[in-house]
């Protein structure tokens, strides 16, 4: 019996515009059997979205073989069946979409088959129905958030009735909510006797799996279930790869309570774990709270903002109605909230690019409400770099691309090369290694370091952070943050929106929580995580260190509720663990 | 204080699902209404015809419960255009030896027959941008595609690659949208870093420079969200038209044949009167 998917000594390389060849898949074999449940890690580069591609036949092999259901991939006539027995969902979720209207979409790979249109009808209404988008049937696909767009993408693959399906990072782009919601279904899917694929730079995803693929450079450097592949943290490290959340939690306790066991990789584990050592639970104690400086204005002053896209047409469509908030200057601030929530309309008028129609919003001197205000001014002092920011590069140099905003300034000669050698310097770029270098040869990380320091470049006063690290992998993740934390030391003010709480926790001291447009939550960092509950109504979840806390609190542990670093954990623990 | 918003008073395009009578006409006739309205009102010799058009189309839109200020507010962005073509047409229109000019300086001149041609202009012009904004008012682009499909489905017999054709359109329709929404994020980031977008500000020759920033990332995604579409088009086994079948097929029924004979009497009435 041969498995449903077969590389055999599979061996590709892209070609390059100067004829020369790029080896992303070195000599892979590898069997996936009907009805597995496979993630699928490693680095950038390493060949897994090209691996991707060979396992329904959008690419083929320069050598060796891929067969699916025992239909060889360089076969063209093969390609129908092998179509439609492996789907793929993509992660940019309106790439993917074809038609204007939802159900329109979904029937799209049904059509393709040829079935009749009572069929299609049938189908379509049960892919729907599966991933609970019937309601929004009729809407276009562009009015959706990107989570919902992701449903429909995977509508679409379950109206052709596939028997494999392959996730490539789809949920790169979501929100937690949407996560959830993806991750829940491909579970499900597997239990109804799919086999599902998935390919994520999210190491909690390769949790729900049973097998993990670890490749590097284009060759599998391990495979196994996630209990033996994430026990092997040094071949991990070295591989640039990262622990998922909980175990990389239970690797650093570990150093400081060696009784804490191996091979914890979830938060329920590390609880029991934690639980199980001998332990005090401690009297409760009244969280220490630090004396706010609330005698300080703030530098940054939104008060019961109000903003309503296409206003005076019939698809008027409300963003922001009521968000109050303050930023300290110095400050890191967080923004949190689901997709669609208003953070990006309430960034746009920190710095003048959307004048506020209700209510009031003052930056330093500038009164943004007042129509007589410079927004220039405003612009000069308060930095934003957009989502995906390096979608925005134009310039051929990183050079050129970075001097763009201070030549517009009027800086020249000497101080245009040393504004621009401070800034890349601050993201950790060589001046004299990179302002030659083409940009569109750059990794995305380093992109996305340039399209930072273009804005660096001109010496903001306050910087608007709208998702830094969005689909980044886990070692340009990691190299951001640092940076953005290097950052915060230069006293620049940072306010910062973001989809994964464990930057939030790791970067801001201060976090709103925005949901339907209004200012929801707003306090100190901790505190706001402390309630758990109530983020998880918004579409949020928690950092994984007060997911532990919750755990714990909840076995009956008298720990303050608000600790987000590992560091805090660390110390409340040490004074209830029983040292051996 | 609006700059950004480059879609806000653009109709031409926007869809507004009202569900009235008009908008539960077969497609097909909707779009060919839509057609011979247009035609006409291209054709359109007098303006006694013209005038009937705009009627025609006032009546049409309350009809569709389109809102009529909404739709009217559509003629404002052209509108400078419009008037310098109009002000061309008076002073530099074709004269004959006839009618004597009221007025002549060098190469202009104004006589009564330029003043009307200019009115013409405006009227035509007027009516034209109404038609084309209540077509696009009633009948989505899906509805389109579905209507075209079926339309141009005759010519494949005499070996045109309708289908292809077909999805071009489906594609570039679905694809406008966003690349609306793009230009505006691209604008805005660029605007953080300094260029002149949305102040208000800047001669002629930088603005156009400025276009550059815009341009080049604008075309940049464009091509790569092509090329993610592409493959998932072929990932969901897109080979052409052949052997594709629709889950929607459409019907043609007395009640569309009615509306089309309507909308060709009108048309007929408005190049005639």
């Amino acid at each position: 019996m041969s498995a449903l998917i077969e590389f055999d000594n599979v061996t590709y390389a892209y070609p390059l515009p100067n004829g020369g060849r790029i080896a992303a898949l070195r000599e892979i074999s590898l069997r996936i059997e009907e009805g597995e449940y496979v993630a699928i890690v490693g680095a950038n580069g390493s060949g897994k979205s090209t691996l991707a591609r060979h396992l329904n036949a959008l690419l083929v092999p320069d050598a060796g073989r891929v067969t699916v259901a025992g239909l060889d991939t360089r076969e063209l006539s093969h390609h129908k069946a092998i179509h439609r027995t492996v789907g793929m969902v993509f992660q940019r979720p309106e790439d993917q979409i074809v038609a204007s209207l939802v159900e329109e979409d979904v029937a799209f790979g049904a059509e393709n088959m040829g079935l009749p249109p009572s069929e299609i009808r049938t189908r379509v209404t049960e892919a729907l129905e599966t991933v609970g988008m019937s309601e929004l049937r009729m809407r276009p696909p562009h009015q959706l958030s990107a989570g919902q767009q992701q449903r429909v993408a995977l509508a679409g693959v379950l109206a052709m009735r596939p028997r494999c399906i392959v996730f490539d990072e789809a949920t790169a782009m979501l929100d937690p909510a949407g996560r959830r919601t993806v991750r829940e279904m491909m579970a499900g899917l597997h239990r109804a006797g799919l086999t599902i694929i998935t390919i994520t730079h999210f190491m909690e995803e390769a949790l729900d799996v049973q097998r993990v693929v670890v490749l590097e450079r284009g060759c599998v450097a391990l495979d196994g279930s996630p209990e033996t592949v994430f026990a092997d943290v040094a071949t991990l490290r070295t591989l640039d790869l990262d622990l998922p959340p909980a175990a990389g939690l239970a690797h650093i306790l570990q150093q400081h309570f060696p009784a804490l066991p191996d091979g914890l990789l979830t938060v329920p584990a590390l609880v029991e774990a934690l639980d199980a050592l001998p332990h005090h639970i401690g009297q409760t104690l009244i969280a220490f709270n630090e004396l706010l400086s609330a005698s300080t204005t703030p530098f940054i002053e939104v008060r019961d903002l109000g903003h309503t896209y296409m206003l005076g047409t019939p698809l008027a469509q409300r963003s922001l109605a009521g968000v109050s908030l303050d930023v300290v200057e110095g400050a890191a601030h967080g923004l949190l909230g689901a997709t669609g929530s208003g953070k990006s309309t309430l960034m746009q008028h920190l710095n003048g690019l959307l004048r506020p129609q209700e209510g009031m919003v003052r930056v330093g001197e500038y009164t943004l409400h007042d129509p007589k205000t410079d927004v220039r001014a405003v612009r000069r002092m308060v930095g934003l770099v957009f989502q995906l920011p390096e979608t925005q590069i134009f310039e051929q140099y990183v050079g050129d691309e970075i001097a763009y905003g201070p030549r517009l300034q009027g800086l020249l000669g000497d101080s245009l090369r040393q504004r621009v050698r401070w800034a890349m310097e601050l993201v950790g770029m060589g001046f004299t290694a990179f302002k030659d270098r083409f940009t569109f040869a750059l990794s995305g990380g380093e992109k996305r370091k340039v399209a930072l320091a273009s804005i660096l470049a001109l010496r903001p006063a306050v910087l608007l952070l709208d998702e830094p690290t969005a689909g980044l992998d886990p070692a340009s993740h990691r190299e951001v943050l640092a940076h953005l934390q290097r950052l915060k030391e230069t006293g620049i003010t940072l306010v910062l929106s973001s989809h994964q709480m464990e930057d939030v926790a790791a970067l801001t001291g201060h976090v709103t929580v925005l949901d339907a447009g209004r200012s929801v939550l707003d306090d100190r960092v901790g505190d706001v995580f402390a309630q758990g509950e109530q983020l998880r109504a918004f579409g949020l979840s928690v950092p994984v260190v007060t997911q532990v806390v919750e755990g714990l609190r909840a076995r009956g542990w008298s720990l303050p509720p608000g600790l987000v670093s590992p560091t805090a954990l660390i110390e409340a623990l040490s004074q209830r663990i029983e040292r051996i | 204080m609006h700059d950004f918003e480059f879609l806000r008073f653009v109709n031409i395009g926007q869809y507004l699902p009202t569900g009235s009578v008009v908008h539960r006409l077969d497609p097909r006739a909707r779009l060919l209404a839509g057609f011979l309205l247009l035609a006409a009102v291209t054709a359109a010799p007098r303006w006694t015809g013209l005038v009937s058009a705009l009627v025609v189309l006032l009546v049409a839109l309350i009809v569709s419960r389109i809102p009529v200020g909404y739709a009217l507010k559509g003629l404002l962005p052209p509108l400078p255009f419009i008037a310098f073509l109009a002000v061309l047409q008076i002073l530099f229109g074709p004269r004959s030896d006839a009618v004597t000019p009221l007025w002549t300086w060098g190469p202009a001149s104004i006589s009564t027959a330029s003043l009307l041609n200019g009115a013409l202009l405006v009227l035509r012009f007027a009516a034209l941008i109404l038609a084309l904004s209540w077509l696009s008012f009633c009948i989505s682009t899906t509805e389109i595609v579905r209507a075209l499909d079926t339309l141009l489905a005759p010519l494949t017999k005499i070996g045109l690659p309708t289908h292809a054709f077909v999805l071009m359109v489906q594609v570039t329709l679905r694809f406008l949208p966003l690349l609306a929404l793009e230009a505006e994020r691209i604008a805005k980031s660029q605007a953080s870093r300094g260029a002149e977008w949305g102040t208000g500000r800047g001669g002629l020759l930088r603005r156009a420079r400025q276009a550059l920033p815009l341009l080049v990332p604008l075309f940049l995604t464009g091509l790569q969200r092509a090329e993610n579409l592409a493959l998932a088009m072929q990932a969901r086994g897109y080979q052409g038209g052949q052997g594709r079948t629709t889950m929607t097929p459409l019907r043609f029924r007395p009640a569309d044949a009615a509306a089309l004979t309507l909308a060709a009497g009108l048309a007929v009435i408005v190049v005639c009167v």
